[in-house]
């Protein structure tokens, strides 16, 4: 019933020192719909695929504030990660309370990645199934980092999660250079550029399935945002702006990489 | 705690009923069966080796504060050599009077914060308004808690260009301005500070401020039996924290010689 | 590993035959795949150093450590996975902090490998957890001076003069070897700790990779800290040349 004799209990290592069961839980962050994060000097973004049931079903939530200067998208069960993002908002809020202080982005991220942990090395447990794009400002700007069910985060400039988060990984890494002097639209419209690399073939994104998250000064259509830029998720019609700013695809493009290519995620650093 | 009403307000162990108040089966005993919590859970009731004022002020660059090195027993000058300025990393110093031990715990607690802090070596530090905030929390928390840290604290610093000086005690009150005195000196000296430093705050050299904190510190020790001439000075600023070395107060006795009850007595 | 599928190995509980417990065993496997961790203790002070594998280029440099700090004159390098490192060195922060609170005094390195040895052995009992899949050197200089200890996923313990762990520790301990620990100041070991980094990566050069290094010397007044970007850069440069020097 199993694949392997080492895989059906997250307090087994394989003869070559590998943990299946976390392994596994990095998969279903893969079953999850793509979310992409990326930032400038001055923004940190998200983006997010939302999935909806049926037609007569809403679309799935993907982002959470955690607080004015924190927010997240994830990919996976989103029961694990309301568990999770509940614990981030005690953090926020403690630190608050107790120091007076926004809590910083890092530590809150070392924070659940060091609660995943115990997950992946006690019986009984499974590893939690749900991989978070952090974006956070703090005195040293604009911060995106990725959480992971193994226990790890990792800052980074831009970065994708989800199912095909591979393709706009690529788009990614091919622009992420020029990201850090873009301004708040050039910044969404790469990210969108990103996350439609992950769309399967005849789908296109639209203000329905698409979910934003923005941390950083307003852009100039953007009303009721406070002059720092806390964090907000912009849904429905306010992405309708940054949507059209996209350049369409051109039609000669080969088509996106099989997903199958997503085998970048490791456990090792 | 004795729960008979009618026994309050009376010497204990009175074997006898003055008043004849109530039945015999109901008057007090002396030997009442003791339960665990017969005392009630007994708390921090008062002080025991004790430290006077804290001044501190504001000055161009940054902020100072004073404090004497007499840890009192009572009324006994019992310790003399107590440092009751305490740094807390690089842009903060607290001072304390009121419980040595308790503020001893308070400097342990601190240490672990600033420990915690420093291995955390993200970039990110403990400024005087987060110490602040969270010595309050500490404090109202024990006095909610009816445990209260016996103390009256001055948090000084100066981090990211901006001077910071508060007061906290142990009932949690928090007050800040731009300058500040713990126990007697807030009735003797706290005048004298405020006319000497408001609306001077930024105009204010460190040689001027050191002055006025000198002055104060001495007409304290002409005038409160609880403190000493030897005192420290910390000065925090954009260079850090520095707390000088024990120094002693010029005084003059000799207008007292003639008083009674002070020099040699001729009568 | 010839008792791989005889279904002694699949615990921490289980002994096999001849008296191995394969579940440690493959613990250290987790360790041995990982990016070389080295720590160097000389006459004046500790250098820790490692090859941080890098996985993506849109990580941002300088982030995402792996030397930590555990109190204000100990520093910790992990090898192995990243999750069961930051454990480790996360209890290693309490331990030292109960140490404080308890002696009112910072902990000496000894009695912190010893603590810590505990700790990760407790891991090593019951079916119920697995062993921890990382090896931690540990430097400091305490009251006794520098001291290096390297604790492995069995619980076991062990004070060195140069201590290497992760995939190219056979190298590395051949190249520390030669050093004359004793005699080297913490300033000549940084050096010598980059050129090491450097030459062990050389086995798997097709892997981006970035060069962390910590010390506590003489200059950091007793702290462990990183080392200051001057001294970092002038290690890198002179173990790039070295090693452009040695492929002649």
């Amino acid at each position: 019933m199993f694949r392997n004799t080492y895989d059906s209990d997250n307090t087994v290592f394989s003869p070559q020192g590998r943990l299946h069961q976390v392994e596994y839980a990095l998969e279903a962050v893969k079953q999850g719909s793509a979310a992409v994060g990326l930032r400038s000097k001055t923004h940190a973004i998200l983006l997010a695929l939302k999935r909806s049931t049926g037609e007569l079903a809403s679309y799935q939530q993907k982002m959470f504030r955690i607080d004015d200067h924190v927010g997240i998208a994830i990919a996976g069960l989103t029961s694990d990660a309301r568990v999770l993002s509940n614990f981030m908002r005690q953090q926020a809020m403690s630190s608050r309370m107790i120091f007076n202080r926004p809590v910083p982005v890092n530590r809150l991220v070392s924070a659940i990645a060091d609660k995943a942990q115990v997950n992946t090395q006690e019986y009984g447990r499974r590893p939690y199934g749900v991989g978070f794009l952090v974006i956070g400002q703090d005195q040293s700007g604009p911060h995106l980092y990725e959480f992971s069910p193994a226990g790890n985060s990792y800052e980074y400039y831009a970065m994708s999660i989800g199912a095909r988060s591979q393709s706009a990984k690529t788009y990614l890494e091919k622009h992420y250079k020029t990201f850090d002097d873009c301004s708040l639209e050039d910044l969404v419209r790469h990210g969108l550029h990103a996350l439609r690399e992950t769309l399967q073939q005849d789908k296109e994104l639209n203000i329905n399935n698409t979910s934003i998250g923005i941390l950083g000064p307003a852009a100039p259509h953007e009303k009721g945002v406070s002059g720092a830029g806390s964090f907000r998720i912009l849904d429905g019609e306010k992405v309708e702006v940054f949507l059209q700013s996209m350049v369409p695809k051109e039609p000669t493009e080969a088509p996106a990489a099989p997903a199958a290519t997503d085998d970048d995620v490791q456990m090792e650093g | 705690m004795d729960h008979f009403p009618t026994n309050w307000g009376r010497p204990r162990n009175d074997t006898w009923d003055p008043y004849a108040t109530y039945p015999i089966h109901q008057r007090p005993q002396n030997h009442q069966p003791k339960d665990r919590f017969a005392e009630g859970v007994q708390h921090t009731q008062q002080p025991i080796v004790t430290g006077t004022s804290v001044l501190a002020i504001k000055f161009k660059d940054g902020v100072m504060m004073a404090a004497d090195n007499l840890a009192s027993y009572g009324s006994l000058a019992r310790f003399r050599d107590i440092q009751r300025l305490h740094p807390v990393g690089k842009y903060t110093v607290l001072g304390a009077g009121g419980d040595m031990s308790d503020f001893q715990y308070i400097q342990s607690i601190l240490d672990e914060l600033i420990v915690d802090e420093l291995a955390a070596a993200d970039g990110h530090t403990l400024g005087p308004k987060e110490i602040h905030n969270y010595l309050a929390e500490v404090m109202y928390s024990r006095r909610s808690n009816m445990n209260p840290l016996w103390n009256s604290l001055l948090v000084g610093g100066y981090k990211d260009g901006k001077s910071f000086l508060a007061y906290v005690d142990l009932l949690g009150t928090t007050y800040t301005a731009s300058t500040l005195a713990t126990g007697y000196g807030a009735y003797i000296a706290q005048p004298l500070l405020r006319r000497a430093v408001e609306g001077r705050e930024n105009e204010l050299t460190a040689d001027e401020a050191r002055k006025i904190l000198e002055d104060s510190m001495r007409v304290l020790f002409y005038r409160d039996a609880r403190s000493l001439d030897q005192y420290q000075i910390a000065t925090i600023t954009a260079d850090g924290v520095h707390i000088t070395e024990s120094r002693k107060l010029e005084t003059a006795w000799s207008f007292a010689e003639g008083i009674r009850g002070y020099g040699a007595q001729t009568q | 590993m010839t008792s791989i599928g005889t279904g002694y190995d699949l615990s921490a509980s289980t002994y096999s035959p001849d008296g191995r417990i394969f579940q440690v065993e493959y613990a250290n496997k987790a360790v041995e795949n990982s990016g070389t961790a080295i720590g160097l203790k000389v006459k004046d002070g500790i250098v820790l150093a490692v090859e941080k594998l890098v996985h993506s280029k849109l990580l941002v440099p300088g982030a995402n450590r792996r030397i930590q700090t555990i109190d204000r004159h100990i520093g910790l390098a992990a090898a192995g996975l990243p999750a069961d490192g930051r454990t480790v060195a996360n209890r290693a922060r309490d331990e030292a902090a109960n140490f404080r609170e308890t002696y009112r005094s910072p902990p000496t390195l000894k009695a912190l490998a010893d603590r810590l040895g505990q700790f990760v052995q407790v891991y090593t009992l019951y079916s119920s957890v697995r062993p921890f899949g990382t090896s931690t050197i540990l430097g400091a200089v305490d009251k006794d001076g520098p001291s290096l200890y390297v604790i492995e996923p069995s619980g076991v313990f062990y004070g060195y003069h140069g201590a290497a762990v992760g995939k190219g520790r056979q190298l590395a301990k051949t190249e520390l070897e030669k050093l004359k620990l004793s005699e080297l100041t913490a300033r000549e070991a940084v050096i010598e700790a980059a050129r090491i980094i450097y030459l062990v990566h050389e086995d798997a050069k097709e892997k981006e990779f970035e060069l962390e290094m910590s010390w506590i010397s003489p200059e950091t007044d007793g702290l462990h800290l990183a080392v200051p970007q001057d001294l970092f850069d002038e290690a890198e440069t002179k173990a790039k040349e070295e090693l452009a020097s040695g492929f002649e």
